[in-house]
């Protein structure tokens, strides 16, 4: 258990550290003047949030078997829990926009189901981390929206951008076919849900948003029940479950490295 | 305000190269929204800016974000196409 809530706070606190950092490559180069400071404030906000997340990495780490105190501070690890799609620069603004639609929602997922959670200090964090995601998600969607109502090339490359990180991001909840007695996080009342019950969760949010704005991607509401589901399978074969990423597909052979 | 277009290359490679942007097609026209606020309960809600922003919600985010510079009370935004003029010279 201790080394299952240390690897949680570590990818929690190594995403937010990524995504901040590359929100704030884009402070001064978003399309509008408006957008371009709301990133350096989301910046700031996913900065902090990592911020305030390290720290407990230090007191976890002796239990969880983790001896080098280089591993601890962002500045001197070596090894980050960070997704893929967080690893190098968006390549432009629609990759920006498709990681604050579906990367950042998917942190606050597990802030959400972290706040009745047995681990104090990430239930205390919880509640402020949650009150300053609520304008990212509007960011988010909002932006998704208008880049979709513009159409051709446009609309192509947001659903460009929202495909390349929808496994990864998925894929990012945890392993699928856990139980609650079987998952080391939700037994322990760490957080309230399965990694399967998280991306239920994950895909209830933004399900709405991708079809209103009309962007095709492979999940659709069941008539019947009204739950959002996948229409695709999610690339497990690819999973690296050590590093909580996905391995890149090797552009000549389609095979994962 | 100086819009640029969604598609364009990374800040990073704009950059690199030193050369002037290309022209892509412009966005689509944003709402123009009045930013109101106040920092005292004796005082009226008065002007303290504008922003563009396609709905109430993005440009509420806007307005919280641009103008952070005192500890509001209140603070709400308004489209200002809404405003019906009464008197105007």
């Amino acid at each position: 258990m201790s080394k299952a809530l240390f690897d949680l706070m570590a990818r929690l606190a190594d995403n937010k550290y990524y995504l901040g950092r590359r929100y704030a490559e884009w402070c001064s180069s978003a399309p509008t003047l408006e957008a371009s400071v709301a990133a350096a404030a989301m910046a700031q906000d996913e900065l902090g949030h990592a911020r305030a997340l390290y720290p407990l990495l230090r007191t976890l780490a002796p239990k969880a078997g983790v001896a080098l105190d280089a591993e601890i501070e962002p500045e001197t690890r070596t090894q980050f829990f960070t997704m893929m799609a967080l690893s190098e620069p968006f390549v432009g603004w629609p990759d920006f926009v498709a990681a604050n639609l579906l990367i950042d929602s998917a942190l606050t997922q597990i802030f959400v189901a972290a706040q009745t959670s047995s681990y104090e200090p990430l239930e205390g964090r919880s509640r402020k981390v949650l009150q300053e995601e609520r304008a990212h998600n509007v960011y988010g969607a909002g932006w998704a929206k208008r880049l979709a109502r513009e159409g051709g090339p446009i609309k192509a490359a947001i659903e460009a951008a929202l495909r390349r990180i929808w496994d990864e991001t998925l894929c990012w909840f945890g392993p699928e076919g856990l139980d609650t007695q079987s998952d080391p996080l939700a037994s322990t009342g760490t957080l309230d849900a399965t990694p399967d019950e998280l991306r239920a969760r994950w895909l209830a949010e933004v399900g709405p948003t991708l079809v209103a704005a009309g962007l095709a991607l492979p999940l659709r509401q069941n008539a019947t029940t009204g739950a959002w589901e996948l229409t695709e399978s999610l690339p497990w074969d690819r999973w690296d479950a050590d590093r909580y990423r996905l391995r890149a597909l090797t552009p000549t052979t389609g095979s994962a490295s | 305000m100086t819009k640029h277009a969604a598609t364009k290359t990374s800040p990073a490679q704009t950059g690199q190269t030193g050369q002037p942007a290309k022209q892509h097609k412009r966005l689509g026209t944003e709402r123009v929204w009045l930013v109101l606020a106040r920092r005292a309960y004796d005082e009226p809600l008065r002007q303290i800016g504008t922003v563009e922003a396609d709905d109430g919600d993005l440009a509420g985010v806007y307005a919280r974000s641009i103008y952070d510079e005192f500890a509001w009370i209140e603070m709400a935004v308004v489209p200002r196409d809404a405003l019906l003029t009464v008197i105007g010279a």
